[in-house]
C-alpha cells in the first residue's frame, strides 16, 4: 500500500499557521480576561496557557515550515542539526502547560480560600460601618437625651426656691444654688463658698453628726428641722433631706442636700399661737372686767355720794377722795381690759391717719424734745383715706411713741412712716426706734395683758395689750421686729375699704 | 543588588553560544540519542495527564455549566487526544522497518508499507494529520475565551469568582 504525502504536509501548514493565529487570538482575549480582574488567578492562569501554547505553535510550525523548506532545497543535513530544539522547545512547552495546570489547583485552592476570607473581612468590614454608623446616631441621640435632661436638672437646681447644694462627706461644699446662696446671705458663689463647710453653717454642732449618722444608716434622710446661720450671723429654720451616692467601694462619695427655709412658716406659727393666747387672755379679762366693772360703778358711785355730804379738809373726805381715786384708776384698768378685749364701743369714721399721728406728735414732741428725742416723720403722700376710730388710734398712736421714748430713754429718734400698698389694699404705719431693743426671750409676751418691764407704779402693762386689741379691733394687724441693742420696729398694717378710698 | 548592565547584556548570548556549541563530556553523563525522544514523550504523558486533570478539575468545581468552560473542557479533551495521537505517531516514526518513504524530498513524496497489516500505514498515515485535533483544540480553548470574556462583568481591579 502506497500513500502520498503531500495531504500531511498541507495539514502540518496549514494546521500550524491556523494554531499560531488562534494561539495569539487566545492570548489577546486572556490577556482581557486577566486586565479586566488583576488579581483572578484562574485568568493568569490562562494567560500563561495561552502564552506557552503560542510558543508552541510558534516553534512547531517553525519546524513544519522549516523542514518542508530545506528537505525540499535539499538541505536535510541543516534540518537534522535544527530538529532537536525544535523538539526541545515542544517539550518544554508541554511541560510548562503541565506544570502550570498543576500548580494551578493548589494556586486556585489558596485563591478561593482568599476570596473567601476576603468576603469575610468585606462582610465584617460592612458590619463594622454599619454599627459604627448606628453607634454614632445612638451616641448622638443619647447625647441629645443627656444634654436635654442635664438641660432640665440645671434649670431645676437654678431656679428651685429652696437651696440645693452637694458636699463630700467632710460637709465641704462642692457646688450650691443661688437660691441657697441667697438665703445663706452669699453674693459669690465661688469665692465665698471655697472655705466654707456645711457642717459650720448648722447652729448646733452635733446636728451635722447626726446627718452623718442618719444617712450611715439610710440611704436618704427626710424632713430634719435644723438651725443655720446666714453670713450675717442671723439665724434662720430649714427642713433638711439628704440623699448619698456612694463610691464603687460603698463609701460616702458625695452627699445631695436639699433645704427649704421655714422661718416664715415658724414666724406665721408664733404668730397663730400669739393670737390664739391673746385671743384666750381677751375672753378672760373680758369676762373679769365685766364682772368688776358694775360692782366698781357701785363704789365710785357711792363714794362720790358720800363726798358730797362731807366738809372738804376733814380726814373722812380725804379718805373718801382716796377711795375715789383708786376707784377710778381700777375703773380705767377695766376700760383697758374692755378695750384689749374690744369689748368696747367703737366710733369709726373716714379720717386721715396722718392727721391722727400730726395730732399725737403736737402733744408729745415737745416732751420728747426736752429729753434730746426727735420725731422723723415721713407720710406716703398717697396714703387714702381710712375708716378709723381717731380717739382710738389716738391712744395706739401714743402708746408706741411713748414705748419708743421710754425704750430710747434720752437722745435719740423715734421714724414714723406710712406706707400705701394699692395692690395688698393694705396701710402701714410703722414706728421705729433705736433704743435698748427687746430681748427675743421675752418678745413674744409683749402684748400680753400686765406684763411689763417697767417697775411698780411705773406702768399698767396694758398699753401694748390695749393697742394690739384696738388694732384687731380695725381689722389689722400689729407686727414687732426687734434687736437688741439697734432698735425696735412696730408695724401696725391697717386695711383700706375701697368704698372709703375712693372718697379720697 | 545592582547588576552591571554591559555583563547583564552579554549574558544570554553566551548562555546561547554555550548551548550551541556543545559537544559529548566524557567528564559527566553521556545522553545518548533515544533520551531526547524519551523525554519528548514523558512530557507529552505529563502534558496529557494536566489535561485530564483539568478537565477532572473543571467538572469537580462544576464550572462546566458556564459555555465558556466547557468548551475549555472540550479542548482540554482535544489536547488529550491530540498528546496521545503525537505518543503513537512519535512512537511509530521510530519503527523505520515497517515503511518506507520515497520521494520525500519532492513534492510527490510517498509512503509505502514494508511488512505487516496495511492498517498499520493507515493508523501512521492519519497519526501523522495531529493538526486535524490540535487546530480543533485550539479553535475550541478561543472560542471558550471568548465567551468567558463575554460573560465577565467589566470590573478592573476587582476579584471575582470564575
Amino acid at each position: 500500500m502506497t500513500l502520498p504525502l503531500y495531504p500531511i504536509w498541507m495539514v502540518d501548514l496549514i494546521g500550524s499557521a491556523a494554531s499560531i493565529v488562534l494561539a495569539y487570538l487566545s492570548l489577546q482575549l486572556a490577556r482581557r480576561l486577566r486586565d479586566r480582574d488583576l488579581n483572578n488567578v484562574v485568568w493568569t492562569y490562562l494567560v500563561w496557557v495561552c502564552a506557552v501554547l503560542l510558543v508552541f505553535a510558534v516553534s512547531r510550525s517553525v519546524g513544519h515550515f522549516g523542514k518542508r523548506f530545506l528537505i525540499l532545497s535539499g538541505r536535510s543535513d541543516l534540518w537534522e542539526a535544527i530538529k532537536p530544539f525544535s523538539g526541545s522547545m515542544n517539550t518544554i512547552a508541554f511541560m510548562l502547560v503541565a506544570s502550570i495546570t498543576l500548580f494551578f489547583e493548589r494556586s486556585w485552592r489558596i485563591y478561593q480560600k482568599i476570596l473567601s476570607d476576603r468576603q469575610v473581612i468585606q462582610d465584617g468590614h460592612r458590619r463594622l460601618v454599619e454599627l459604627n454608623r448606628n453607634l454614632e446616631s445612638l451616641v448622638a441621640k443619647r447625647t441629645q437625651e443627656l444634654s436635654v435632661s442635664e438641660s432640665k436638672f440645671r434649670r431645676v437646681f437654678e431656679l428651685s426656691p429652696d437651696m440645693i447644694l452637694l458636699t463630700d462627706v467632710d460637709g465641704r461644699i462642692l457646688d450650691m444654688n443661688p437660691a441657697g446662696l441667697s438665703m445663706l446671705g452669699y453674693t459669690d458663689r465661688r469665692q465665698e463658698l471655697q472655705n466654707v463647710g456645711l457642717r459650720d453653717l448648722f447652729v448646733r454642732e452635733d446636728d451635722w453628726e447626726g446627718v452623718l449618722a442618719n444617712l450611715e444608716k439610710e440611704v436618704a434622710l427626710a424632713g430634719m428641722e435644723v438651725e443655720l446661720k446666714r453670713v450675717n450671723g442671723t439665724i434662720f429654720s430649714g427642713l433638711l433631706s439628704a440623699a448619698v451616692e456612694r463610691a464603687t467601694d460603698g463609701s460616702i462619695a458625695t452627699i445631695h442636700f436639699l433645704l427649704k427655709d421655714i422661718s416664715l412658716r415658724k414666724s406665721m406659727e408664733r404668730q397663730l399661737l400669739q393670737a390664739d393666747k391673746l385671743a384666750s387672755i381677751g375672753q378672760l379679762a373680758s369676762g373679769i372686767a365685766h364682772e368688776i366693772n358694775n360692782p366698781l360703778s357701785m363704789i365710785l358711785g357711792y363714794t362720790q355720794l358720800l363726798l358730797r355730804s362731807e366738809e372738804p379738809d376733814t380726814q373722812r373726805w380725804a379718805d373718801l377722795r382716796i377711795v375715789e381715786k383708786h376707784a377710778k384708776n381700777c375703773k380705767a384698768i377695766v376700760g383697758d381690759l374692755l378695750s384689749f378685749s374690744r369689748s368696747t364701743r367703737t366710733n369709726r369714721e373716714s379720717a386721715r391717719i396722718h392727721d391722727v399721728l400730726e395730732e399725737v406728735f403736737s402733744v408729745v414732741r415737745n416732751h420728747f424734745e426736752a429729753d434730746g428725742v426727735k420725731i422723723e416723720a415721713r407720710f406716703d403722700p398717697d396714703m387714702p383715706l381710712l375708716t378709723l376710730d381717731v380717739g382710738k388710734m389716738k391712744q395706739v398712736a401714743m402708746n408706741l411713741l411713748m414705748n419708743a421714748k421710754q425704750a430710747i430713754g434720752k437722745q435719740g429718734t423715734i421714724k414714723v412712716d406710712t406706707r400705701y400698698a394699692p395692690d395688698l389694699r393694705m396701710a402701714t404705719v410703722r414706728v421705729t426706734d433705736d433704743g435698748c431693743g427687746i430681748d427675743p426671750d421675752i418678745l413674744s409676751r409683749i402684748f400680753d395683758p400686765f406684763f411689763t418691764t417697767k417697775g411698780t407704779g411705773e406702768g399698767t402693762g396694758l398699753g401694748l395689750s390695749v393697742s394690739y386689741g384696738i388694732i384687731k379691733g380695725h381689722g389689722g394687724e400689729i407686727l414687732v421686729e426687734s434687736e437688741p441693742g439697734v432698735g425696735t420696729t412696730f408695724s401696725v398694717l391697717l386695711p383700706v375699704d375701697t368704698e372709703t378710698a375712693s372718697k379720697s | 543588588m545592582v547588576v552591571n548592565s554591559r555583563y547583564a547584556r552579554a549574558f544570554p548570548w553566551v548562555l546561547a553560544c554555550l548551548v550551541l556549541m556543545a559537544r559529548p563530556v566524557h567528564a559527566v553523563q553521556v545522553h545518548a540519542a533515544p533520551e531526547g525522544l524519551y523525554a519528548h514523550q514523558l512530557s507529552h504523558v505529563f502534558f496529557a495527564f494536566s489535561m485530564a486533570l483539568l478537565v477532572y478539575w473543571l467538572r469537580q468545581r462544576q464550572l462546566v455549566k458556564q459555555p465558556g468552560w466547557r468548551l475549555i473542557q472540550y479542548a482540554a479533551i482535544l489536547f488529550v487526544l491530540w498528546n496521545l495521537d503525537s505518543m503513537l505517531a512519535h512512537y511509530l516514526d521510530g519503527r523505520s522497518n515497517l515503511y518506507a518513504k520515497i520521494d520525500e524530498a519532492s513534492l510527490h513524496g510517498r509512503i509505502t508499507l514494508l511488512k505487516g497489516p496495511e492498517a498499520l500505514v493507515l493508523l501512521y498515515y492519519l497519526s501523522r494529520m495531529d493538526h486535524l485535533l490540535s487546530v480543533p483544540a485550539m479553535a475550541l480553548l478561543f472560542l471558550g475565551l471568548r465567551l468567558l470574556l463575554r460573560d465577565q462583568p467589566i470590573s478592573p481591579r476587582q476579584g471575582s469568582d470564575p
